[in-house]
C-alpha cells in the first residue's frame, strides 16, 4: 500500500512523503502506482518548471520525499491539486493508497 | 532541483513480471492400443494401455494391475462390443 504522508507545521504544509508500493498488481501492470507516480511527477516539474527553488526533492528507497520551501499561489495550488487527485485515488483503491496527516 | 523522468511503475513493487505457480506438466504416459485389431500377437503381449478399463479384458485376455490389458496366448487380437456401450478385446489363437 502506498502511504502519503502531508506533515505540517504551524498549520502549514511543509512536507510530503510518499511511501511504499500500491501492490495493486504487478510491476508494469500497476495502474495505481502509474497514476500516484504521474500526479506526482507532473505536479514536482510543474512546480519547478515556475521556480526550481518554490520545492525541493529527494528520491530514497520506498520513500519519495517533497519539501516545500515556499508557500505561494502557484505552490499551493498545485501541491493542493495534487493531494486531491490522491484522495481521489483513495476513495476508489483504498487498499493501495492512503493519505495521512502529520501536524 | 531537475526535473523529474517519468517513471510510471516508481511506487510499483520493482521485481519483474509477476512469475506464476503453475506451468508444470508431468510427461505424457503413452497410453492407448499398441496391437491392433487383427493383428498377431504373442502369448503375454501388451495389447492396450489405459487408466480404468475403458476396454474390458475379453477372452484369452488378462488385466495386470496398471489396467494393462495383455495375451495369454498366441493369436489375432479381436476388439469387440461388450453389452450396450462397452468394449473389450480378445485373443484368438489361429493355426500359424
Amino acid at each position: 500500500m502506498i502511504k502519503v504522508v502531508l506533515s505540517a507545521k504551524n498549520k502549514e504544509l511543509r512536507k510530503i512523503n510518499i511511501l511504499g508500493h500500491a501492490d495493486y498488481n504487478f510491476n508494469g501492470n500497476d495502474i495505481v502506482c502509474s497514476s500516484v507516480s504521474s500526479i506526482m511527477t507532473t505536479t514536482v516539474n510543474g512546480i519547478l518548471r515556475f521556480n526550481n527553488k518554490y520545492i525541493s526533492y529527494q528520491e530514497k528507497k520506498d520513500d519519495f520525499e517533497i519539501v516545500i520551501n515556499e508557500h505561494n499561489e502557484i505552490v499551493d495550488n498545485l501541491i493542493e491539486n495534487m493531494i486531491d487527485l490522491f484522495k481521489e485515488l483513495e476513495r476508489d483503491y483504498p487498499k493501495n493508497i492512503k493519505i495521512e496527516e502529520e501536524n | 532541483m531537475k526535473l523529474l523522468s517519468l517513471n510510471i511503475q516508481l511506487f510499483a513493487h520493482h521485481k519483474g513480471q509477476g512469475s506464476t505457480s503453475n506451468g508444470r506438466d508431468s510427461a505424457g504416459r503413452r497410453l492407448g492400443a499398441k496391437i491392433a485389431d487383427g493383428q498377431r500377437a504373442k502369448a503375454g503381449a501388451i495389447i492396450y494401455r489405459q487408466r480404468g478399463t475403458k476396454i474390458f479384458p475379453g477372452e484369452n485376455v488378462r488385466r495386470g494391475n496398471d489396467d494393462t490389458l495383455y495375451t495369454t496366448v498366441e493369436g489375432v487380437v479381436k476388439y469387440e462390443r461388450l453389452g450396450k456401450d462397452k468394449k473389450q478385446v480378445s485373443c484368438y489363437p489361429t493355426e500359424k
